[in-house]
């Protein structure tokens, strides 16, 4: 990077977790009724990035992968600060699980000639965390995972960051091109300016690139390039508790004390 | 896309986590439960152990269950680092084409896992909680999605490993076996230090706890405000151990160890008391499966209570102490005249 | 880089004086004035501080649609039930007197207007129906000020970065809580006996799929609105009660004098569990559960209190205004809101045609507000809250009770001659009037309800 780096970061648009509910009906899980947002981790992942540039310059550039409605996350980012926004979209992409789908990211952001590529902790709709390893590795490039905080090195074309290890933290530096995934809510994203939330909102529109834009042989992405299938879903039956709502201490003392835990 | 002949891989492998010789609990969980995929398919249990000077672990994962030990014992995996453990497991992985690989859900294991298996192609499966293997030797990985409500299997028919991360706490591990015998097997280290991507310039780790382990647990959420003190009290009072929601661990309250949830530990203790823990799904679903659950939070909205057994509405920093006095007095032996 | 991003223009343009409105708030009020400019070929910004319109907005709710109708297509409005019975419960702690309206009329549409809904879905619609006609929306943004210039109102103040706005208009829709009117002193903050708290449940019954049908007596879309007051709704506060259908749920709610509320009154909470279970209401919420609480304020001080309503560069409307109507028989804002949005948005539309911004150029707004129902209505009830409040205790405690004695002496059954009961009922209730003289002045002083 030295100088300049271009930084892109990969958000994606999930179902709405508080909003996704059970039909009492059916009792299948109902997702559609649920609004899209972006996925939380990934506002830290942009202001992780934006971070970036306040230090050292350069333009952040936001990517996701998704059908055309999915470009609202990218107005999202855009509105934050981002300097740009692509929408990564083709039919050929529908189905992929996460080996396509950080071999797409990965192809983006070597198109896009970036530096640093910054992604959530996980999504909320398939919490997986691999898709970053992932683009890391489909490139190469050293990655930075659960990062709690980025320090640009740009004397020496590093990247220096605090990962979040199990019980302590490490400081790791890294090479370039890199892969970060910032541990959710280790930062505090930036609000939105109200000038360019309007411009982001009613004016941006992002670029948009498709399979033969980015040299992807159809036949490496989707459904048939991935090896994991869903072999079937079950809904999980709540645990049936007492929801007892007492009205003071010694009731609930009572309460505690009349379980089989002090039998 | 290349093809792969699935029958020509079999075998179950594990990684043995390991940092500066302490064993991811994780790990021996994942030992215990492999070999009942072994009894089912007739293969080897294999462990997988990376470090530097590990010979202490070795023995302990041939006592905790496995056939056979792999080992790459060098600087370069000291501490650790996702590109070094992914190049090298990569390599053993394409050498000797293992039909299943285990790896505890740890922020390492999750680091390096898809190292792992995107140039070898494999099915990688997130954060399971449940496994078994279909009789066609396709491995069934089950594990929750939208927010805890579903059970989603995930399966890998066409390729070949079929990798899964599983959640720490959700399997029991075995006591070891001093007396058990497996094989040993030094591997090359394929990786130099020169052709590294990364550098560890500083490393710490205070306790890490395990909570899995224990019967009683008192958790701290958001509600604590920095104030650990209610907690301590009530926990002492109950004998119980320390967890916490991850909003209380990222504030730097508690330690990360000691978090429960999606992202954290699964615990299934006898009592979890939840303090000022809003009850977000992904917090639930590490402690859904507790015998009994007590809330205590100020909102009478907080979802908790629709997962609790007994609650109550209040503020923490009076209901703690008040209940710690009041269970206390319990247990003092009756005196009768 | 690549080129495909190195070519692009990204910049931020300067949005100042691009619009020419900025609507505080896209409430009911909010919405219709934008609804109304943009059809006026006006460039609208509404500025939303909740997620999306109607995300955190509380009421009751019967929304009237009269004005509505007029602006936008109610067909695929999200709408729960029409209301096709009205009943009026006086309680007491025990005891409930009630009458009960269902004209066969309010079957057929147009529904007298009146349908409960959710707010959050409402407004979201009615907004978009903005945004249909050419407004932006700009959701999750605080108006925290406005500007000025030579004491003329030229824009707006958020909650955001670089988060000034400035515009030819603004239109103040930001409810009851009208902070942002306060601040710039164009209005009074509102005293406390002008003010009702309100609180509200949303109750669902998930073991019995035909509750609100079997408990409410209803087919199809139809719905209810129950309203109690006595002592059995609010206890000794100045308000009362009410029962509202949903499609799938029932809204529960109370609304009293604030004063009330900061003295003796227990918390609202408690206050409306009381109500959930005094023996005339516990029925219709058996096995229900409560999914939803809110809590908000409701102007009431009447026509009296309506402020200002233009100013240079700017106007009022909706409950930020003051517009509602909270009698104890009628609960209606919603109706005010829109209709008092409509004239201002027209009046915008006037005076930008004449390029002027001055209140004198705004003034049809005041003026066609002061013709319409909504100014009427405030005004022909001025009146009565003066009178309740001064018979407080004879309206929420000695009329129920002496009701509800009357009832059961007038109805009783033993060995007496009816001809006793009856007696009997009727000095229960002259006891309470105070007699013929006092029943004739209590009819003088109440008779312009019903005329
Ligand atoms: C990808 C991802 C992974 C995640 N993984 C996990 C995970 O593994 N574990 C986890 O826990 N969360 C996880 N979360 C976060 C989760 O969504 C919630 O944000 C988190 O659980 C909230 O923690 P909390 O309830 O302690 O804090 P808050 O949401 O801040 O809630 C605090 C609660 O305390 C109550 N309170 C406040 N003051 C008092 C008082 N004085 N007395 C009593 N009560 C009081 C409040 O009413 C509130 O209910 C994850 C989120 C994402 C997106
Ligand atoms: C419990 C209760 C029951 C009621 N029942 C009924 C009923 O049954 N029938 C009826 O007709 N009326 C009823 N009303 C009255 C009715 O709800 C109001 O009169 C009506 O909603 C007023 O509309 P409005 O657009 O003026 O204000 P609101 O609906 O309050 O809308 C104001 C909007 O402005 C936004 N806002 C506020 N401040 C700012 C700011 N600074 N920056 C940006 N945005 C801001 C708010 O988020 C909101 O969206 C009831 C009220 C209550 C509280
Ligand atoms: N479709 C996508 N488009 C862009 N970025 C994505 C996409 N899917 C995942 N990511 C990024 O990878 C991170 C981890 O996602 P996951 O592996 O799905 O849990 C997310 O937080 C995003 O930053």
């Amino acid at each position: 990077m030295t100088h300049n780096p271009t930084i892109v970061v990969g958000i994606k648009q999930v179902p709405d977790d508080d909003e996704v509910r059970i039909d009492p009906d059916t009792g299948r899980l109902d997702r559609s009724s649920a609004p899209a947002v972006l996925n939380s981790p990934d506002r830290n992942a942009l202001e992780a990035a934006l971070g970036v540039r306040d230090d050292v310059g350069g333009q952040v550039i936001a990517m996701t992968m998704g059908p055309p409605p999915a470009a609202d996350v990218l107005k999202e980012a855009v509105a934050m600060g981002c300097d740009d926004g692509v929408l990564i979209s083709d039919i050929a992409f529908g189905g992929s699980d996460t080996w396509p789908t950080s071999l797409t990211l990965a192809r983006t952001a070597e198109y896009l000639d970036a530096d640093i590529v910054v992604c959530g902790e996980e999504t909320t709709d398939s919490s997986t965390g691999q898709v970053p390893p992932g683009i890391a590795a489909h490139r190469g490039w050293a990655q930075l995972t659960y990062v709690e905080e980025l320090e640009p090195l740009p004397e020496a074309n590093q990247l220096a960051a605090r990962r979040d290890v199990e019980g302590g933290y490490e400081r790791v530096v890294a090479d370039l091109p890199v892969v970060v995934a910032v541990a959710f809510g280790e930062n505090e994203p930036r609000p939105a300016g109200l000038h360019r939330k309007i411009y982001a909102e009613n004016e941006f529109e992002p670029v948009t690139v498709d399979a033969n834009d980015l040299d992807i042989d159809e036949e490496t992405v989707g459904l048939e390039a991935s090896p994991t299938n869903v072999g079937g879903m079950e809904t999980i039956e709540g645990v049936d508790r007492e929801r007892t709502v007492v009205d003071d201490v010694d009731e609930l003392a009572e309460a505690i004390r009349s379980t089989e835990v002090f039998a | 896309m290349t093809d792969i002949d699935p029958s020509e891989y079999s075998d179950v492998w594990v990684f043995v986590e390991d940092h500066d010789g302490d064993v991811m609990s994780v790990s021996w969980e994942l030992l215990n439960e492999a070999k009942t995929l072994v009894e089912e398919t007739g293969e080897e249990l294999v462990a997988l152990v990376i470090g530097e000077d590990v010979d202490g672990v070795v023995e302990e994962a041939i006592a905790r269950g496995a056939d056979r030990v792999l080992v790459a014992d060098d600087g370069v995996f000291e501490p650790y680092r996702a590109d070094p453990y992914g190049e090298q497991f990569r390599a053993m992985v394409e050498e000797r084409k293992p039909s299943i690989v285990l790896i505890g859900g740890t922020h390492t294991g999750r680091d390096f896992a898809g190292r792992v298996a995107v140039p070898t192609h494999a099915g990688l499966t997130a954060d399971c909680t449940e496994i078994d293997v279909a009789e066609d030797g396709v491995l069934q990985a089950r594990r929750p999605a939208f927010g805890g409500n579903v059970l989603a299997t995930i399966i890998c028919e066409e390729h070949r490993p079929q990798m899964a991360t599983i959640r720490p706490g959700v399997f029991e591990a075995a006591p070891p076996e001093n007396d058990r015998d497996g094989e040993i097997e030094r591997v090359d280290v394929v990786v130099e230090e020169a052709d590294t991507l990364t550098e560890v310039l500083e490393r710490s780790t205070g306790e890490t706890a395990d909570v899995t382990e224990a019967d009683r647990i008192v958790a701290a959420g958001g509600g604590i405000d920095g104030d650990l003190e209610p907690i301590r009290r009530l926990a002492d009072a109950l004998g119980a151990e320390i967890a916490a929601s991850r909003h209380a661990v990222d504030e730097g309250w508690v330690d990360g160890s000691r978090q429960i949830g999606q992202t954290g530990k699964t615990v299934r203790p006898e009592l979890y008391v939840a303090v000022g823990i809003s009850g977000a799904v992904q917090h639930l679903e590490g402690m859904n499966d507790s015998e009994v659950v007590v809330a205590i939070n100020n909102d009478p909205n907080a979802p908790i209570f629709d997962h609790a057994d007994y609650g109550i509405v209040g503020d923490l920093f009076e209901v703690c102490p008040e209940l710690a006095d009041a269970l206390e007095g319990a247990e003092q032996p009756e005196v009768t005249l | 880089m690549t080129e495909i991003i190195a070519d692009r223009n990204t910049e931020t343009p300067d949005y100042d004086d691009r619009f020419d409105a900025v609507v505080v708030g896209a409430g009911l009020a909010g919405s219709a004035a934008a609804l109304t400019m943009a059809d006026g070929g006006l460039d609208v910004i509404m500025i939303e501080r909740g997620r999306y319109p109607g995300a955190k907005n509380v009421f009751g709710g019967v929304l009237y649609t009269p004005t509505i109708r007029k602006l936008a297509d109610l067909d695929d409005a999200p709408l729960e039930r029409y209301i096709a019975e009205r009943r009026y419960g006086m309680l007491t702690d025990h005891d409930e007197t009630a009458i009960s309206i269902s004209p066969g009329e309010w079957h057929e549409p147009p529904h007298n207007d009146s349908y409960t809904v959710f707010r959050g879905e409402f407004d979201e619609w009615f907004a978009e129906q903005a945004v249909d006609a050419g407004a932006t929306l700009l959701t999750e943004t605080t108006v925290t000020g406005l500007v000025r210039e030579n004491g003329r109102i030229i824009g707006v103040k958020t909650d955001r970065p670089d988060g000034t706005l400035r515009a030819p208009y603004v239109v103040l829709a930001e409810g009851g809580n009208s902070l942002v009117s306060e601040r710039a002193e164009l209005k009074e903050t509102e005293q406390r006996g002008n003010v009702a708290v309100a609180v509200k449940e949303v109750v669902e019954f998930p073991d019995d799929d035909n509750a609100i049908q079997d408990r409410f007596r209803l087919t199809g879309d139809a719905g209810a609105a129950y309203h109690y007051f006595g002592e059995g709704a609010v206890g000794d506060a100045f308000g009362g009660g009410f029962v509202y259908t949903n499609g799938e749920t029932v809204s529960v709610g109370l609304a009293y004098r604030i004063s009330d509320a900061v003295s003796g009154q227990p918390n609202p909470e408690g206050t409306l569990n009381a109500f959930k279970t005094h023996p005339a209401v516990a029925p219709l919420f058996r096995g229900g559960r409560t999914v939803e609480y809110a809590a908000k304020t409701i102007p009431e001080g009447g026509a009296d209190s309506v402020p200002e309503l233009t100013h240079d560069g700017a106007v009022i409307v909706g409950d930020a205004a003051g517009l509602v109507l909270n009698n104890g028989v009628h609960l209606e804002g919603t109706n005010m809101a829109v209709e008092s949005g409509f004239h201002a948005g027209k009046s915008i539309v006037d005076a930008a045609e004449q390029g002027r911004t001055d209140a004198d150029a705004l003034s049809a707004y005041a003026e066609n507000l002061e013709a319409s129902f909504v100014m009427r209505n405030l005004r022909r009830y001025e009146w009565l809250m003066e009178a309740v409040e001064n018979d407080r205790e004879f309206v929420f405690r000695e009329l129920p009770q002496a009701l509800a004695d009357a009832g059961t002496e007038y109805f009783r059954i033993d060995r007496e001659p009816k001809e006793s009961h009856a007696e009997n009922a009727k000095e229960r209730i002259m006891e309470a009037v105070g007699g013929y003289t006092g029943a004739a002045k209590l009819a003088l002083r109440y008779r312009k309800i019903v005329t």
